[in-house]
Order: C-alpha cells, then structure tokens, then sequence
C-alpha cells in the first residue's frame, strides 16, 4: 500500500438505498463498506495451508478478489530422480510424494512397472496391497477430516482421530517397520508376508473403528456450527469440477458418481466391487449446495466405512501363498510405455513410465492429484469471504509433498 | 470402448491433426536386436493442432473425453531430435481412456495451449514450459510453477547441465 493510493482510494462507507424491516418493527441500515483492495500473502508459513505453500490473496475488505497460489517450495525433482536411478532404487522416492499415503504410492509406482514388465502377482500379495491401501486410505482419510476440523476450530476431534491413526501405524509398523514411509509394496508383490497374528489385528482395528467413526461423525458431521462453516461454501459444479481435471472426493463432492476402483478396476477391485462388498459415496448436497465443502468431507467421511468393508473382505478370501512374484534384483524392464492411474485417496495419481529396455527409466512422470486438484482454487477462491476461504482450501485436502513432487 | 473402438471413431469423425497409432508388439524372433513394444497403445498426433484434437474428443459423444487426466512432455533421449508431449484422457461417461502422443522438435519447441478447451491444461502446461523449454502460445499465465522465477536453463531436458552455484549457494 503506498501513500497515494491510500489518498485516492479513501474507504468510503455509503448507506444503500435498502432499509430492512426487521419483525420487530426496528430498521436496519444496510451499509455499503467500499474498501481498498489489499494483497494478503496467505502462507508460506500459515498452519491451514497444510505445509509450505503460499496463496497471494487481493482482498476488498473481509472478501476475496483473487487467489494464486504459488507452489513448489517442496520441489525435491522427484522426476529427475526418476531418470537417474534404478527402477527398485526409485520406489523409497514414491512415499514422499503424498506421504499420508504412502502405501497408494508404491502400489501406483510398481503397478506402472508391472505393466510394462507382464508379471503375474501372486494372489496373497495383491490381498495384503489391497488391504495396507485401504487402511492408508482411512489413515489419510482421518488426517484431512481431523485437520479439517482443525482449520474450523474444532481441536478435539483432531486429537481422536490422531489416536487411531496411530493404530494404524502400529500396524504398518509391524508388517513393514516403517511409520510414514512405508516403501513395503515392491514391484511383483509386497517386500514379506504379515506377520503371525497381523491379520487379526487388522480384524480387531475394523471392529474398533467401525465404533469409533460413529462418534466423528457425530462429533462434527452434524455439528451446526461445522455444518455453518461448511455448506453452501466452495461451491464447485460439474463443469468446473470436469474443465479442471479434477478426481478422488473433489469430483465425487460434487455428485459425479466415478471412482477408478469401481468404473476402471484394478487388482482386485473388480472382484470385489461384483461381491458387492462396497459402495462408492458422492455428494448428495444434503445440508447446503451440491458440490459444496461439506459435501467433499461427507465422501471422505462415508469413504472410511467402506475401505473398512474391503479390508474385511480381504480378511475373509486371503489364503496362504508366497506374496513376491519371482523378479531379478536388478530389473530390466522391457522398452515401452505405460500410464497406470489408481484411487489414491486425494483422487487419480497417474504414473507414466518410459522405458528403452535398460535398468534406468526413461522417464517417471507423476500425475499428483493434489497438484491437479488445487489449481481450481483460483477459480472458486473469488468472492468467498477470508474466514471461509480456509474452509475452501481445508477440503479441498492437499498434500504439498505431491503438489511440489 | 477398447483402443482399437477409440481409433476407428477417431478415423470416422477425421479427428484433426490424427497421424496414426502405435500398438503394443511381441519382439521379432528372427531379428535379435528387435527387443519389442510394451505398455499401452497410443495415438500420435500434429502439435499444432492438438488443441483442435482434445476438443473433438470432449465433444463427440461417442468418445467423451472430458477429462485431461494428464499432460506432461519427455524427452526421450539427449540426440532425439524431438520432445514427446503425453496427454492422458480419461472419459468419466464411457470409461475408457486415451493416450495421445505429439512430437516436437527440440530446436524449435513451440505449440499452441490447450487451456480454452481443458483448463486443467493450464498448471501441466506451465510445468512442461519450466522444465522442457516448450512455449505454449497463447497460455494465459506463462510463469513458472515449480521453480523459482529466476532459475536458468531446462532441468528436465537430457541433456541439462546442473548449475554449479544457485545465488552464492555452492551445489557442488
């Protein structure tokens, strides 16, 4: 702000020609308060951004004329990696992309490979992937919902959610030895077999959470003031939703029923999804607007249950067996190209891989759903008010770790 | 529809700027050198008229593409001559999708934005501007993305050399 603009651009507050009547009989002046517009830089720094990111902001008093985030203070060249390292050496880079969802990561990565490669996985193998990524998906699912609440002003919800997450990673930890970065779902399979007694744990965890997600949802999905914050803030229509490329619960939010586990399946999904085992959430617009924020988190939400169907169906059908397919430890995979999109829990994260037969790749390109998803930001972000503009940008739940790469 | 469906569509609508496919192939058993082509089928398509190509497939209804799941470029090696610009469509409706290949000369990379008909081009297309040096004539907002405003040179260009110091900062 210099000095003369200030002098040309005084605020100035106008009464408008409306008079409101209230019930009561009392007047009230409806003001018309023109302000200077400001630029705000919203981050680097700013704890709802969800990491280091920067949203530069124009504001014409409490609303916002303009938003561009400015990305990629977390570029770790995670392509250029690609191109310089083996294809097994490449897969601990994978977790650090989106590291809430590791596992989705490395399944996304080996699947890349395995297509260009024509392995055949051993059955348990593709068991145990299923379920370590879906109880990913509910651990990530746990951390955008609890920091939802969070940006809201609902702190104790956060710290429940943190509670079985934990669990969750207690039990990536035993069968991997690994918090966040997992690197456990290898190309041809999964790095060994769960140890005994795992599986029933993982049984004993769905049972808890099942309990458990009921008190979130209580806790905050029908909370009024969380229902206030939430609805009819945001709004992203179809068209929008399609122009932008977007994908995962962004897209379903705004009740465009498609999810690649469902309409293009993968491993084992289209076994399961015939069993009828789970359902695919989307956006209803039951307490505000179709595609609003509440309508994002709602997916997100009812999402937890049914990877929790999945993993118990997995629970049921997996049988002994080896879980890595026979692969040399130096890989050459065979020239070609392949693009491999799965569900990540942020939406489609795509892997293009090229390769000129030799044990380098030609070419590791990731499609972060993240990156994809926050660039319609600037078109929703105008005219939102401040306050809500941290609600837009908590649901839309990006990972800057997968937006920079 | 399978690739095959997607082609023959392409074919009968006369898709602008289509110049053919390439399919997946077992290696030649009397040639020894010959290792093959794995992967997915893909369609190569004109540069110049790509913008005109993700349009007719958005808007036939057969095909439906409404989606640009991905758009990135590579560089397939340091003497190529060309870059490969990569789409990925993704038909929400039909379930199914398209891959589009596009060939442009390192020496002179420049082609027209797809961003009027799929804004989701608009941040794929400034990261492939940063870091293969390919001018998309006409991008509504050519900055770069991931890298800083100043950085010198395409870093994800084979034949890149790694800067040896970044504002008094040693990379050695």
């Amino acid at each position: 702000m210099t000095s003369t603009a200030q002098e040309t651009h005084e605020p100035t507050i106008t009464r408008s020609d409306e008079e409101v009547v209230l019930d009561s009989g009392e007047r009230e002046f409806m003001f018309d308060v023109r302000t200077q517009d400001m630029e705000v830089n919203f981050g680097p720094q700013h704890p709802a951004t969800h990491g280091v990111m920067r949203i530069l902001m124009r504001a014409d008093g409490e609303v916002c004329t303009g938003a561009q985030p400015h990305l990629g203070y977390l570029h770790r060249c995670a392509e250029k990696i690609g191109e310089n390292v083996e294809w097994l050496q490449y897969l601990p880079y994978t977790d650090r992309y989106d590291y809430l969802a590791a596992m989705n990561n490395n399944l996304g990565y080996s699947m890349a490979v395995e297509k260009l490669m024509g392995v055949e996985i051993p059955r348990r193998a593709l068991m145990i992937r299923t379920i370590c990524a879906e109880l990913n998906r509910i651990g990530s699912h746990l951390i955008a919902f609890g920091t939802y609440g969070l940006d809201l002003g609902a702190f104790t919800p956060f710290l429940y959610m943190f509670r079985e997450r934990e669990w969750m990673m207690a039990l990536f930890e035993k069968i991997c030895g690994a918090r966040l970065t997992y690197s456990y779902i290898r190309i041809g399979g999964v790095f060994n077999d769960a140890p005994p007694g795992w599986l029933s744990e993982v049984e004993r965890f769905c049972d808890t959470f099942e309990e458990k997600w009921k008190e979130y949802c209580d806790l905050l999905m029908v909370n009024h003031i969380f229902v206030k914050r939430t609805a009819d803030v945001g709004v992203i229509p179809v068209d929008m939703a399609l122009d932008f490329g977007l994908t995962g619960p962004m897209l379903r939010g705004s009740g465009v029923d498609f999810d690649l586990r469902k309409d293009m399946p993968y491993e084992l999904y289209d076994e399961i999804w015939k069993d009828k085992a789970f359902e695919i959430p989307v956006g209803t617009g039951e307490k505000g607007t179709l595609g609003d924020c509440w309508d994002r988190v709602y997916v997100r939400v009812m999402e937890m249950m049914e990877s929790i169907k999945i993993v118990r169906w997995c629970l049921a059908a997996i049988e002994p067996g080896p879980v890595i397919a026979d692969i040399p430890k130096t890989l050459r995979v065979p020239p070609g190209e392949a693009y491999v999109g799965i569900e990540n829990p942020r939406g489609e994260l795509g892997h293009y891989v090229v390769s000129d037969g030799g044990k380098v790749g030609v070419r590791v390109r990731v499609r972060g759903p993240s990156f994809v998803n926050l660039a319609v930001l600037e078109a929703i972000l105008p005219g939102a008010l401040i306050a809500d503009a941290i609600a837009i940008i908590g649901s839309t739940d990006i990972v800057v770790g997968e937006t920079d790469r | 529809m399978d690739f095959q469906g997607i082609h023959d569509r392409l074919q009968a609508i006369q898709a602008p700027g289509l110049q053919g496919a390439d399919e997946p192939r077992e290696p030649d058993p009397e040639n020894k050198k010959d290792k093959g082509r794995f992967g997915d089928p893909f369609v190569l398509v004109d540069a110049k008229l790509l913008p005109a190509f993700l349009q007719v497939c958005r808007d036939d209804e057969r095909l439906n593409m409404d989606l640009v799941a991905d758009f990135t470029a590579t560089d397939p090696a340091k003497d190529d001559e060309n870059l490969w610009i990569n789409v990925q469509l993704l038909s929400i409706g039909q379930k199914h999708r398209l891959a589009i290949k596009c060939m442009i000369p390192k020496a002179n990379a420049v082609m027209p934005t797809s961003v009027p008909v799929h804004r989701s081009c608009q941040w794929h297309e400034r990261e492939a501007a940063e870091m293969y040096g390919i001018t998309f004539e006409g991008h509504p907002d050519p900055r770069h993305i991931l890298l800083p405003d100043d950085w010198v040179g395409f870093p994800m260009r084979k034949d890149y050399e790694f800067p040896e110091e970044y504002h008094g900062i040693s990379c050695k």
